[in-house]
């Protein structure tokens, strides 16, 4: 049996009409494109600012302050007790002299200090939580020190990071219902391609009914229609999104640049060009079946 | 037991006219028949009837034992294989040449494209158009084109033949000719069923004659 040849012929015919309605197969690339690039983009978006909140050194933490003049024997013992707590990386206590060498140090007020009988500064401490940790965590390794002896106050960081992290969780919503939106868009604009592609060869189809062609016969050539109108949109949005990430190149990389970090676009990758034809592919086909199922049962042979 | 049998088989439209009424009759194997009768006797409903386009209203239609009324679609498209259709309108595809066209049916059959080619080519040469392969239909004469149609339509060596006035747009000689054909078709096996007004040509072609009108054979049926 020739099911390869067969497929290989009306895949080729298919390119054939394809190329022939250039102008219109154009943009039907497009609109299937654009469609695509948009949750595309955004998925992208979302990766990066993933990638982004988990390489850099900027996870949340807890600021301990301490009465003035409390024990350096009690400061030692809360860092101690936070330093056990499973969540915590690390913990960086800063006496009350230490705070006052730094701020005559820093502040300019050195002659100023000097006259002073006591140190007023308290001292303090900074937990840092361990990757991976979530902020609850961040609140129970609080919680277990707040009513800590010469503990004054405590204050839980909700780092720029973790608002990062949580703009990127929108994002990522934001990508699904984009994405399914799009999808139905893309799958529309190609079923009403096919759908023309299918008036403008109804004498073919009738024929091929009264030859006894199967509905999967009759089909067939329209699927390769909406496989192909998917796959150019999936390559017509990996160009969009290629055209916007080098128009954007330049700013970005001079606002990382200002955090220290150089540009890597994580995600573009082989694999997510071909998810991205697959996706328009399948989308395509989609659009096609529903093209077909509609118009097919309904033809008239004579 | 014919290999075709009508049983009481009526074709009532939505808009309430019957096309065919309480129709009866049964055709042999290997015979060829003529249907004739007036324009809107019934002669293409039986046909497309019997090609299940159409659904009964009422009746059975057996073929070769088969009730092909009850058929599902792919068995109906699987039952369609079996049965050879030559048309007025002959139905070819502009954008394909000859041989494409004629290779239709072998292609949907899912035959090997080198026995299709030996195929085709042997239809063609049986009709005479082997020289004409790769032309497009529009460059043929009306005669040749219908003569395509009847290629198309024994290039699978169908069991059955049907033709719905298939001499309707040629001239006295060309329709002697491709009555002819449909006599060599008969000659090897196949059943033939052929619908048409021209009463002079069929009755010169001395095969049995079943007449209709107003829905109902009015007369000559002999069972084949």
């Amino acid at each position: 049996m020739s099911w390869w040849q067969d497929h290989l012929r009306i895949a080729a015919e298919t390119m054939r009409f394809v190329s022939a309605s250039l102008g219109t197969s154009f943009l039907v690339w497009l609109l299937v494109g654009i469609a695509l690039a948009l949750p595309s983009g955004l998925l992208l978006l979302q990766l990066n600012l993933a990638e982004m909140t988990s390489a850099w050194d900027g996870r949340p933490g807890l600021s301990v302050y301490f009465e003035v003049g409390a024990e350096e024997s009690s400061v030692r013992a809360v860092g101690q007790q936070l330093e056990a707590h499973p969540h915590i990386e690390r913990v960086e206590i800063t006496t009350a002299a230490e705070a006052l060498a730094n701020f005559q140090a820093h502040s300019g007020l050195a002659d100023a200090l000097e006259l002073l009988d006591e140190n007023p500064l308290p001292a303090s401490l900074r937990a840092v939580l361990k990757a991976g940790a979530s902020m609850p965590d961040l609140d129970a390794a609080g919680a277990s020190v707040v009513d800590a002896e010469a503990v004054a106050d405590l204050v839980i960081e909700k780092t720029w990071m973790q608002r990062v992290l949580d703009a990127s969780q929108v994002v990522n919503r934001l990508g699904i219902i984009l994405g399914l939106l799009f999808g139905v868009g893309a799958v529309l604009v190609t079923a009403t391609s096919v759908r023309l592609a299918i008036e403008s060869r109804l004498d073919e189809l009738r024929v091929l009914k009264l030859v006894g062609a199967t509905a999967g016969q009759m089909r067939r050539p329209f699927l390769y229609f909406g496989a192909f109108y998917g796959f150019g949109g999936g390559l017509v949005a990996a160009m969009l999104i290629s055209l916007c990430l080098v128009l954007i190149e330049n700013p970005l990389a001079n606002l990382l640049g200002s955090y220290g970090r150089d540009l890597e676009t994580a995600g573009f990758d082989p694999i997510f060009l071909v998810g991205l034809l697959c996706v328009g592919g399948l989308l395509g086909v989609i659009g096609a079946l529903l093209a077909a199922k509609q118009r097919l049962v309904r033809l008239e042979v004579l | 037991m014919g290999q075709i049998e009508f049983h009481g088989v009526t074709k009532r439209f939505d808009s309430g006219f019957e096309a065919l009424k309480d129709i009866t009759a049964e055709f042999a194997e290997g015979s060829m028949t003529f249907l004739t009768g007036h324009s809107g006797a019934g002669k293409s409903t039986f046909l497309k009837l019997l090609l299940c386009l159409d659904r009964v209203t009422r009746g059975q239609i057996l073929v070769n034992g088969i009730n092909v009324t009850q058929l599902k679609a792919k068995r109906l498209a699987y039952y369609r294989r079996n049965v050879g259709t030559v048309f007025q309108d002959h139905h070819l595809l502009a954008h394909r040449n000859i041989f494409d066209n004629v290779a239709l049916p072998l292609r949907v059959n899912g035959m090997r494209e080198r026995e299709v080619g030996r195929r085709v080519r042997a239809a063609l040469s049986r009709v005479g158009l082997l020289p004409k392969e790769r032309l497009l239909p529009q460059f043929l004469s009306t005669g040749e084109q219908q003569r395509v149609g009847i290629a198309r339509a024994v290039v699978t060596r169908p069991k059955i033949l049907l033709a719905d006035e298939p001499t309707g747009n040629l001239d006295p000689e060309l329709s002697k000719n491709i009555m002819e054909l449909f006599r060599q078709f008969n000659e090897v096996g196949t059943t033939v069923l052929v619908a048409s007004h021209d009463r002079a040509l069929i009755e010169s072609m001395g095969a049995p004659i079943v007449e209709l009108a107003q829905g109902r054979i009015v007369a000559g049926h002999r069972g084949g």
